[in-house]
């Protein structure tokens, strides 16, 4: 499959960037590590006219600590460069195992923690190529009116299979957005929105530039799960981040998130009231994941049945719940 | 409009005029006719246009060619000398790890990219660096076995030329 | 102590049988593979070569009205347009119609195609194409295809049955009246694809009207050489097919394609050479992989566990055009009646034509689906009767000198012998029925034939051998080598015969300008039927240098030995001439005498002739059997499958090493068509058209692999040797399936065996208890 035809700005600075993204009048592209992008415009679900290439912008990949502590990383930092940073393998264990669930080692060469992090949502009616859509009505995702995943649907339903989004909702991270009147930052939380089509709060003219760990997390003990159907280029069928202080057996601060089974990571906070409330017990961890089960609300049969998706997050609440008993930073340092 | 580009391509510097959309695998295999890297899905799925940059196994087909200026890059041609084979080369060879050989060059790139960086790889690391890669003949049994065979053999070389 | 050693000696003895047989070779074309230099038919730059694109319509079913292709002609760069009106009213089959003149039958069907300077114009150019259709209600089940008054795909087919046949052996009423247990099992079988890592390609060059040469991945030089000849009008020789490398066919290759004709008309329209290169998309539009199975099994048994009848039905989605896949419905057939001893068998199978994609079948000829039907019946029975899945196997197994009810003869047959071994090195017995929950331990097994008549009348290979004066070989055959090392298998079997080193061979092929007639690299017949070709070649060499050799040394022609490259009498080993020597000495005398040897070989059979389905078709028949371990997550579903134990009677191992290749590739495929490939279909197209999307496993899912290669010197094989190319898949499903089902406790009925059917599984097995 070949790419069509677009042009290409090199950026240098962020404001180069910035300045192309506003000429390109919606039209414009930022290309990063192009594992999402490239293969989107192949399909030709996307077409940019123009393109902005990132790749000699310093300011974007790097990976520093903050005056506060906190940990910065560069939003086109590759993944593989970030799953051998050591700050991240000491501090925080679960967005490095996010990270190496990511794709193939080909792909995490290539692909940035921003383009994972913005990754777009994914539907089996929507990431084709132009031949096999076009036998069908155009869909909201490509500017249309209807959804082929659930038929009359109001909205679109395509999936976030981001691997590092759920963990950096549990971590609590911010997202620093760049736009022409400066910078702006958004929790995670709130970055991600529950909607196929405009999946993330990144405006037509805005870039993500950094993502920021606050140091809270160095205490914290972090997880991430992922399952799918064959280990080694496959988006998950359900994947967990989870994070938890554990001060003399009483838990605080828990983060439950479930990714790749709605069109954002799905905060389970009932669940983490319990987990909250009961602890890392046997009896505990069992109750928080029948709570999950409940707490999803409605779910979709895109790429796998609602019922298994279902299924996935308990049996990921119960695994991610017994990791995080089992695992303190200290003893995985002592077993290094 | 094309652009003049330049890229070090197995040590040679290469001078081609390119189209914003090509990639860096459509110039190596149209205009400089390094055929080696095959091209296949196109879509970062199947591995066989892989190519080592800076030192990485980076998908050739996701990459434009106007982006791999400035960077090191070794294709399949590029691998051992006149004389003598790689070692991840030879080990595919004695070790029947070749069979229709078009995923072929890209899984030795991605196999020496890896012992590149990880002389002795575990298990659980050849079959890693080999994930993004797709063999449908061998059904990756010989191909995991070889890289492991390079790897034991290429320390015992280095281990000679250490003593040195 | 004493005896023992001599027993050891007696072994080697019977191993250095043979020099270069039997030992563990790299194949001949490793340098060039592993460097990069090996030549694909994507790797052809022609001067002044365009690039073609389908246009491919866009909706399942329908009647064309009109075609626009001015924008498209339009367009800088274009140098050719066609639709049908420009194919000369072709048709490569009784129900296709290349580029379609007034109906479209599935999504993706060729409407139109150009040819322009570059890729990149040449897919704009396509996209430019505007095609208007009236769109019909499209038929994608086979129930819709099959009701009364539906308006049929082809008119002149008003049932839409594409094929239909009743295929029965012995006396099936009293075989099932006289059975004391009946069982009758229905199973689904999904659809699953090829997915070769070269995709479709070809390069036409058409540019004289006299000549035409196609560049071309495909396991047969001569079927598509006759079928572009026929339909182009051309005499055969004026079709020239390079067939350099293959990239992977896995049973997807074996004939022309519509993309073939159309790069070669536009070849002939611009008179230019035409690439067509199909992309990740169109490769799962166009489809041609396996397609769905529905299979009742309906078994009669005594209540020792012996068989006594067995009935199949097989419906199978054939999509809108059969070509060759009314093959399967026949190979099932016979397949009923040839691994075990039962006293009567009847199949009864119909090709329904749908709006699906054309279908054809996937590596495994076919015949994947049903061994994993009825091996998973047969443990059901087992299961019902209390005996143990071996037991009932060897109870059942057919043996060497058996004729089967359809009359095919098996002059060799390790089944047994493999069923034992695997047995034996898996730790069967330790493990059946004593595991763990949700581990589980399964068995299969099968049987396929090393080629054989129907496909032709005939089943030839022909071998030119030329030898340079310096006594190297020159081996021209036109069997391709697809990858599973049929080209370093016949150097081996030549360097035997004459006694040399493969590596004085160097294989010519792929060129049928040059190279012989060879049916091709199609039901597994490369190492027996083209081996046996390469041995009669060099007979004729060894005539013609047993002359010069034998006047040499003063000795009888017949007395002669070829072996450590010399040529000696039997007698005498320490007066010998060298082969080159011998060589030379041919030409370079006041004879003159250049060594050219040739050969053929066709099965002497009489093959399967008449309605009653009776005959041998091949001389040979490859047996196997293969264990499974698996484990299974309860909560999640998915399987692991941890190792296969896999044993293969190929009759002689010419090259070990090519053994251990081809049983890999297959348990590699075979696992992926049980626990992971599925064509997920919904009106006619596939939901996962993409590598990502179609879950091929992937290093990680790898098992471990235990060979075990058993020899039973086949009488009629080249040294003995008989197949090994798609025999070993046939147990694969069947052995997976069957750990799977070991695992959970429940019979599983359809594949693949996903996440979610486990669950489904478990949830079924727990409601019945």
């Amino acid at each position: 499959m070949r790419l069509p035809r677009f042009e290409y700005v090199k950026a240098s600075t962020t404001g180069e960037a910035l300045a192309a993204l506003q000429a390109g009048d919606g039209q414009t592209r930022i290309l990063a590590g192009g594992t999402d992008l490239l293969v989107n415009m192949k399909y030709r679900i996307e077409r940019p006219a123009t393109v902005i290439g990132i790749r000699t912008i310093d300011e974007l990949c790097s990976v520093t600590t903050g005056s506060d502590g906190s940990l910065h990383l560069g939003a086109g930092v590759t993944l593989s460069s970030l799953a051998e940073n050591s700050l991240i393998k000491e501090s925080c264990p679960g967005l490095g195992r996010a990270i190496t669930a990511v794709g193939s080692k080909h792909i995490r060469n290539m692909g940035t923690i921003g383009g994972n992090a913005c990754l777009n949502t994914r539907c089996w009616y929507y990431n084709q190529s132009q031949l096999w859509r076009d036998a069908r009505e155009v869909c909201r995702k490509a500017g249309g009116n209807v959804c082929h995943a659930i038929n009359g649907s109001e909205r679109c339903h395509a999936i976030n299979s981001s691997d590092t989004a759920p963990m950096l909702v549990a971590l609590d991270a911010e997202m620093v957005i760049q736009n022409r009147e400066g910078e702006r930052r958004v929790l995670a939380r709130e970055f991600y929105r529950n909607d196929g089509v405009r999946y993330n709060a990144l405006e037509p003219e805005e870039m993500l530039s950094r993502i920021e760990i606050p140091r809270g997390n160095t205490e914290r003990r972090t997880a991430f799960i992922k399952i799918c159907s064959r280990r080694g280029l496959d988006f998950a069928m359900a994947n967990i981040g989870a994070a938890v202080s554990v001060k003399a057996g009483r838990c605080s601060q828990v983060r439950i998130v479930i990714g790749a089974i709605a069109s954002h990571p799905l905060i389970l906070e009932k669940t983490a009231a319990v987990v909250e409330e009961g602890g890392l017990s046997e009896g505990g961890m069992e109750q928080a994941a029948d709570t999950a089960r409940t707490e999803l609300g409605t779910l979709t049969n895109l790429f796998s049945s609602a019922g298994y998706k279902r299924q996935l997050a308990q049996v990921l609440v119960k695994r991610v719940l017994q990791e995080l008993k089992g695992s303190s930073r200290n003893k995985r340092r002592a077993g290094k | 409009m094309k652009r003049m580009i330049t890229l070090q391509v197995n040590g040679d510097t290469c001078e081609v005029a390119v189209e914003p959309w090509h990639t860096l695998l459509d110039v190596l295999r149209d205009q400089l006719r390094l055929t080696g890297t095959k091209k296949s899905c196109g879509i970062g799925t199947c591995g066989v246009c892989t190519v080592i940059m800076d030192g990485l196994a980076i998908l050739s087909c996701l990459k434009l060619a106007i982006e791999s200026q400035g960077h090191d890059i070794t294709t399949i041609e590029g691998l051992g000398s006149a004389d003598e084979l790689d070692p991840v080369q030879q080990s595919f060879i004695e070790h029947g790890a070749i069979q229709c050989g078009f995923c072929t060059p890209g899984v030795i790139m991605s196999a020496r990219a890896l012992l590149d960086k990880n002389p002795q790889p575990s298990d659980e690391d050849v079959r890693e660096a080999l994930s993004g890669t797709f063999c449908r003949c061998t059904g990756h049994i010989k191909t995991i076995e070889a890289v492991k065979h390079a790897a034991e053999k290429q320390a015992g070389a280095g281990g000679t030329s250490d003593g040195q | 102590m004493q005896r023992r050693s001599r027993q050891e000696r007696g072994a080697q003895v019977m191993v250095s049988k043979y020099s270069v047989v039997g030992q563990r070779h790299p194949r001949l074309d490793g340098r060039q593979k592993a460097t990069g230099r090996s030549e694909f038919s994507d790797d052809v730059y022609l001067p002044g070569m365009l690039h073609g694109k389908i246009v491919r319509s866009s909706i399942p079913r329908g009647r064309i009205v009109n075609i626009d292709t001015s924008r498209a002609e339009q367009l800088p760069g274009v140098k050719a347009v066609i639709t049908h009106k420009d194919t000369g009213g072709l048709m490569p089959g009784p129900d296709t119609v290349l580029l379609c003149d007034e109906m479209v039958n599935y999504f993706g069907d060729e409407v139109a195609a150009v040819a322009a300077v570059d890729e990149d114009t040449a897919a704009e150019a396509a996209e430019l194409i505007k095609v208007e259709y009236e769109p019909m209600t499209p038929l994608f089940s086979m129930k819709e295809a099959m009701a009364e008054g539906v308006p049929p795909i082809h008119n002149y087919i008003e049932d839409n049955c594409a094929d239909d046949i009743s295929m029965a052996f012995g006396d099936v009423d009293k075989a099932f009246s006289e059975s004391e247990h009946i069982r009758t099992d229905e199973y689904v079988i999904h659809p699953s694809h090829s997915s070769f890592a070269e995709h479709h390609v070809v390069v036409a060059d058409y540019s004289l009207p006299e000549k035409l040469t196609v560049w071309t991945p495909v396991q047969s030089s001569a079927i598509i050489q006759m079928s572009l000849a026929q339909n182009f009008g051309l005499s055969s020789s004026n079709v020239r097919i390079m067939n350099l490398n293959t990239g992977g066919a896995f049973c997807g290759r074996g004939s022309e394609r519509p993309h073939h004709y159309i790069a070669a008309i536009l070849s002939r329209k611009t008179a230019k050479p035409v690439k067509i290169i199909c992309t990740a998309d169109e490769e799962f539009i166009i489809y041609r992989g396996g397609g769905k199975y529905n299979f009742t099994f309906k078994t009669g048994v005594m209540k020792d566990g012996r068989l006594k009848a067995i009935e199949a039905d097989l419906l199978h989605d054939c999509g809108p055009y059969v070509e060759t896949q009314f093959i399967m419905l026949r190979f099932t057939g016979f397949q009923l009646q040839m691994l075990y001893k039962v006293e009567a068998s009847k199949f009864t199978g119909k090709l329904v034509y749908t709006n699906n994609p054309p279908y054809f079948f996937h590596h495994g000829a076919g015949l994947v689906a049903m061994r994993f039907a009825f091996g998973a019946q047969l443990d059901a029975i087992a299961k019902d009767l209390g005996i143990d899945p071996v037991e009932i196997r060897l109870k059942n197994a057919v043996d060497k000198g058996y004729t089967t009810l359809s009359e095919m003869h098996f002059a060799s047959c390790g089944l047994k012998e493999c069923i034992q071994k695997t047995v034996k090195k898996s730790g069967w017995k330790k493990k059946h029925g004593k595991l763990p929950p949700y581990r589980g331990i399964g068995i299969g097994c099968g049987v396929l034939r090393a080629g054989g008549k129907g496909m032709f009348d005939h089943d030839t290979s022909a071998v030119f051998i030329k030898i340079d004066e310096d006594g190297k070989v020159s081996l021209v055959t036109g069997l391709p080598d697809m990858g599973q090392g049929s080209h370093t298998a016949m150097a081996i079997i030549a360097a035997e015969s004459l006694g040399i080193t493969p590596e004085d061979i160097k294989v010519i092929a792929g060129d049928t300008d040059i190279t012989p007639f060879d049916a091709g690299a199609i039901s597994q017949r490369g190492t027996f039927t083209t081996g046996n070709a390469v041995k009669n070649a060099c007979s004729d060499v060894k005539k013609q240098l047993g002359k010069t050799a034998a006047t040499e040394m003063g000795v009888k022609p017949s007395e002669l030995v070829f072996k450590d490259g010399k040529i000696f009498s039997k007698g005498k080993p320490e007066k010998a001439i060298l082969f080159e020597d011998a060589v030379y000495n041919t030409l370079h005398s006041s004879e003159g005498r250049f060594v050219m040897g040739r050969g053929f070989y066709n099965p002497p059979t009489e093959g399967v002739s008449g309605g009653d389905y009776k005959g041998n078709p091949a001389l040979a028949y490859s047996f196997g059997a293969q264990i499974a371990e698996v484990e299974v997550d309860p909560e999640t579903g998915i399987v692991k499958l941890l190792n296969m134990t896999v044993a293969h009677d190929v009759g002689r191992a010419i090259n070990p090493m090519a053994v251990e290749g081809q049983l890999d590739g297959q348990v590699f495929s075979g696992m992926g068509q049980t626990l992971f490939e599925e064509c997920i279909m919904e009106n006619g197209r596939v939901l996962n058209p993409s590598l990502l999307d179609y879950k091929l496993p992937r290093p990680f899912e790898v098992p471990g692999i235990e060979h075990i290669i058993v020899e039973t010197n086949d009488p009629y094989g080249p040294f003995g040797a008989k197949e090994v190319g798609q025999g070993p898949i046939q147990c694969t499903s069947q052995a997976i399936a069957n750990a799977v089902s070991n695992a959970i406790g429940h019979h599983i009925k359809e594949l693949p065996i996903t996440p979610e059917r486990v669950l489904e599984a478990i949830r079924q097995k727990n409601k019945n208890q």
